[in-house]
């Protein structure tokens, strides 16, 4: 009989099985597994656990997956690539550790990319957060054209110059899962293996957030309590209390997000508001600093 | 003679920071050569791939040889300490130095013996300072290391003849060898030569000259195009930018559906390059095809990374689909007041207010151009409104040219959305101009109305800054006037611009606004004129004596001047000239002659003052009747004409006669003569011979 190539069939892995792997991965190489901040956040660099520990001297290894909210990505569940809530996981490793990339490529083996198989590429993407007075350089990781991690090293944090330089990656689960699992439409991805599907879970909430940010949320009091959540900040600075003040930011800053979607924040005022934003944090990253030595 | 060669490997080197690290690098080892006198004998190159930089010197001396010389050390009256000092950081003995006397006084000195220094040990000494002194455009730290570098570095392999040159770096020891696998940075080979380092990577079909790079993707890109009977026009800086992300390139032939054709080319284009790196492809026809290139930096054995390519760009393009479905079904005409919202530029008002000034202004435009008023007021109206769609946000470069399209599936006239499509033109030197006189008039009012803000608002731009790109505006002015034939009043449109901004109540300063903004046009002008090879005193010779309102006028004549400077009318005319114009110059320094005298025929002695005379009025009548813009060289011909006048006149007339009237009248004549060759350009300034 003629050889013939005999393609295994891969198994699909599950969104939740991806993040188990990923967790399990890291765990594996000494990073404490946390969990969620319990906010509303826009990307998982915004967990205190990168944040702020990434600022002074300690060492520090941490993992954890971050639910993250961009309002003004919303698009009422009709796109098939673009969420106002999706899923990061995050790795902070401080100092950054030379096999960074060779851990980062194992990582991928581990949910199911084998990096020989594929055209991994680093590309630049120095990245910078005005909100958080935050740069880093580093690179977004394409697999086959596709965006599917960020690969940053710290450089600057709430205005502070870093010291030693953190690493963090941050891997976009949803896009990590369409390629795993060959889906156009995130709302395909398979969760588990019961047969429950994305858009089983967070259909509904894409629609009705969407409207929630694009619609209907109350300006006036957003306005409001950005003023509040200004002041509180700058209060629990002065108390030294940099934790609950930076609560205070991570609140300023989504209601930012919210007031940005609905529109009613103009490119003059923009820059205002993040600079509010950003002082703020900058507040709180000195108290944090100080409470680390 | 010896062969120098250098790795240093990192993380991967961002595309853009590559070519500069890699010169930088050999410029740093060549300076440190050459201040040391090692002679470099034979070829000197560097090159690069994402992690590594390479540079390669084939001969260089092995060793050198440092003359006698005699060191000063402390004066002899210095306390002890200071000569204890001096005999060890020499690393001599106290026997070894001596008393002698300079102008400044006594001093102990010590004799440096003549001595060969191996360039090995030179080179272990000093490399840690020259790495030092690399500069790179961005870098960083990592890990707690206090190094700067553009990327992380991991090794550096040196090696001098076959020996490794050893060395610590910050926190790392140079070694003759290097990682093979740039991702997980395992293994690792030993190398003696370059040579040998070029071909092992070679054999893993890793090409570490990027110049070798670069030419194998574009024959690959060339050859696969013309196999598969397309077409490929390779973006140069997508093509350099593409080979410094690679190191083993690999060409894939990839498609997506043909549904999304139907989007604007242009921004299928821009995604595929600006996003995803990727080469477009056309039919032999020049429209864009749904095929594409991928440059992969890995063999596709499993088709993996062609799928994986060819879904991202479907996923990008369904992206892009949505929001031109949307944005160009949203009526622009309602969205005008929109614009209110979005700031032109501080104290300048907002794009609302912009594009009023520019409809009041394309309106007295279009009656110079014999078009209609109305369309191009609409034309003007609607010609900022694709700023506020969401296409726009993601590819500003197509400002104006998406709005053409919207205009175009509205509905509107042609002319109105190639006007709109083309305002933005000409955006570089390489760039197309309007053409179409709607497109004309739009460009220019959009151009004129932010030159006269900006330079109302005293934001003119410096040598090294101009940060409202206001001479991209300026050439770009130029450019449409020359280049369309067309004539323009600018110094009333620069009024009339500036009071339709003291119209709106938005305060400019406009007392010398036309002075100041001509002067700039001039100042492109000359530049322009100098990059179609005009000799710079041509240039000097036009933009004198002609204002901003003649620039055609001045281009051409001194364009066809510069024709024929070099030829017998040419330099016919400029020798008839000049030699009037030395006779006249003196008299008129001791204001004999006043600045416009004319020769009185009554006072003529004979014929030949008499025929130069009727020449210069045959001149004087044909360049009156020069109906024809075109006859600038029939100008310079009836110039050139009169050499046999004038000759006749220098040969036979005596300009210096007794009788002083005669004499002035004379020097009139020929004043007459200049007067009417600086009709055509001031040839006061043009260089003899």
């Amino acid at each position: 009989m003629a050889s013939k190539k005999i393609i295994p069939k891969k198994k699909i892995q599950t969104f939740q099985d991806t993040i188990f792997n990923l967790q399990k991965f890291w765990a594996k190489h000494g990073c404490s597994i946390l969990q969620p901040y319990d906010m509303e956040v826009g990307a998982g660099t915004f967990h205190p656990a990168t944040t702020l520990r990434s600022l002074g001297p300690k060492p520090w290894k941490a993992a954890y997956v971050q639910p993250s909210r961009r309002p003004t990505d919303g698009r009422y569940g009709d796109n098939p690539n673009r969420l106002q809530h999706y899923y990061q996981f995050q790795v902070l490793i401080k100092p950054s550790p030379s096999n960074i990339k060779k851990l980062y490529l194992n990582s991928l083996m581990s949910i199911g990319i084998d990096y020989k198989d594929h055209d991994i590429r680093f590309v630049e993407d120095d990245w910078e957060s005005p909100t958080l007075g935050a740069a880093g350089l580093g690179w977004e990781v394409w697999c086959d054209g596709m965006e599917v991690s960020q690969f940053t090293y710290f450089q600057q944090m709430a205005g502070i110059e870093c010291n030693p330089v953190s690493v963090e990656l941050t891997y976009g689960l949803e896009r990590l899962c369409m390629f795993t699992q060959s889906k156009k439409n995130v709302f395909d991805l398979v969760w588990n293996n019961e047969g429950i599907l994305y858009k089983d879970i967070y259909h509904q909430s894409e629609k009705e957030f969407s409207k929630y940010n694009f619609e209907i949320a109350n300006t006036d009091n957003l306005f409001k309590i950005f003023d509040m959540t200004e002041s509180e900040a700058k209060n629990l600075a002065i108390q030294k209390l940099s934790l609950p003040a930076y609560d205070q930011c991570l609140k300023a800053s989504h209601v930012f997000n919210i007031l940005d979607a609905r529109g009613v924040i103009s490119v003059a005022q923009r820059a205002e508001y993040i600079s509010r934003i950003r002082d703020i944090v900058k507040d709180t990253g000195k108290v944090w600093l100080e409470s680390q030595s | 003679m010896s062969e120098f060669f250098l790795e240093v490997f990192t993380e991967e080197i961002p595309a853009k920071l590559q070519s500069s690290a890699r010169n930088n690098l050999l410029k740093i080892f060549r300076d440190f050569f050459a201040k040391e006198n090692i002679e470099i004998r034979g070829k000197e190159k560097a090159y690069s791939t994402p992690n590594r930089l390479i540079i390669h010197f084939d001969k260089i001396k092995k060793e050198i040889i440092k003359k006698a010389e005699e060191i000063r050390g402390p004066k002899t009256e210095a306390p002890d300490i200071a000569i204890e000092g001096f005999i060890k950081s020499n690393n001599i003995k106290k026997k070894d130095i001596f008393k002698k006397q300079t102008d400044k006084g006594e001093f102990y000195f010590f004799k440096n013996p003549k001595i060969k220094l191996k360039t090995h040990d030179i080179l272990e000494k000093n490399i840690p300072d020259i790495l030092n002194s690399i500069s790179w455009n961005k870098s960083m730290k990592w890990g707690q290391y206090q190094l700067y570098w553009g990327r992380p570095l991991k090794s550096i392999l040196a090696v001098l003849d076959g020996k490794t040159l050893n060395f610590k770096y910050h926190h790392l020891n140079s070694s003759n060898v290097t990682y093979i696998d740039k991702n997980l940075e395992e293994k690792t080979k030993l190398f003696k030569s370059f040579s040998e380092y070029q071909s092992y990577f070679k054999k893993l079909k890793i090409i570490i000259d990027n110049n070798f790079r670069e030419k194998f993707i574009y024959e690959e890109l060339k050859k696969i195009s013309l196999r598969k009977n397309l077409k490929i026009e390779i973006d140069k800086n997508l093509l350099k930018e593409v080979t410094d992300l690679v190191e083993k390139p690999k060409i894939l032939f990839c498609s997506f559906d043909k549904k999304f054709l139907q989007i604007p080319e242009e921004i299928i284009i821009l995604t595929m390059k600006y996003h995803q790196k990727y080469f477009s492809i056309l039919d032999n026809n020049g429209k864009l095809t749904n095929n594409f290139f991928v440059v992969s930096d890995n063999e596709d054995s499993n088709g993996y990374i062609k799928s994986g390519n060819e879904s991202v760009i479907e996923a990008r393009l369904s992206d892009a689909e949505f929001f031109w479905r949307k944005n160009k079904s949203q009526n622009m005409v309602k969205q005008v007041s929109e614009l209110k919202k979005v700031n032109f530029f501080k104290g300048l008002g907002s794009y609302f207010e912009k594009v009023q000034r520019i409809r009041k202004l394309s309106g007295i435009i279009s009656d110079e151009l014999l078009i209609s008023k109305e369309k191009i007021e609409i034309a003007s109206s609607i010609c900022k409104v694709d700023l506020l769609s969401d296409l726009v946000g993601e590819f500003p470069e197509l400002q104006g040219i998406l709005g053409g399209y919207y205009a175009n599936a509205q509905g509107f006239e042609k002319d109105v959305c190639l006007a709109v499509s083309e305002h933005y033109l000409p955006i570089g030197i390489d760039s197309k101009i309007p053409k179409k006189p709607y497109s004309i008039a739009l460009s220019l009012s959009d151009k004129l109305d932010s030159l006269v803000g900006f330079f109302g608002k005293n934001l003119k731009p410096t040598s090294s800054k101009d940060p409202y790109a206001l001479r991209r505006s300026a050439t770009g002015i130029i450019r449409i006037i020359i280049e369309n034939n067309k004539k323009f009043k600018l110094r009333d449109l620069i009024n009339y611009s500036a009071n339709l901004y003291n119209q709106q109540e938005l305060k400019i300063e406009d007392s010398n606004l036309q002075h100041e903004i001509g002067e700039f046009l001039v100042d492109r002008l000359r530049n322009y004129m100098k990059e179609k090879e005009i000799r710079t005193d041509i240039i000097e010779s036009v933009v004198g004596n002609n204002g901003i309102d003649n620039i055609l006028d001045s281009y051409k004549k001194a364009l066809n001047f510069n024709k024929v400077i070099k030829k017998q009318i040419g330099e016919d005319v400029v020798f008839i000239y000049k030699r009037a114009s030395n006779i006249i110059s003196e008299p008129i320094k001791k204001k004999e002659l006043e600045q416009m005298s004319n020769a009185d025929p009554g006072l003529f002695k004979n014929e030949i003052e008499k025929n130069l005379y009727k020449k210069i009025h045959e001149i004087r009548k044909f360049f009156t009747n020069v109906a024809n813009e075109n006859e600038y060289q029939n100008m310079l011909i009836e110039l050139a004409s009169s050499k046999k006048e004038v000759t006749d006149f220098f040969d036979n007339v005596t300009v210096n006669d007794e009788n002083d009237a005669i004499r002035i009248n004379r020097l009139g004549l020929l004043q007459m003569l200049c007067a009417t060759f600086n009709n055509y350009l001031n040839f006061s300034k043009i260089d003899n011979g």
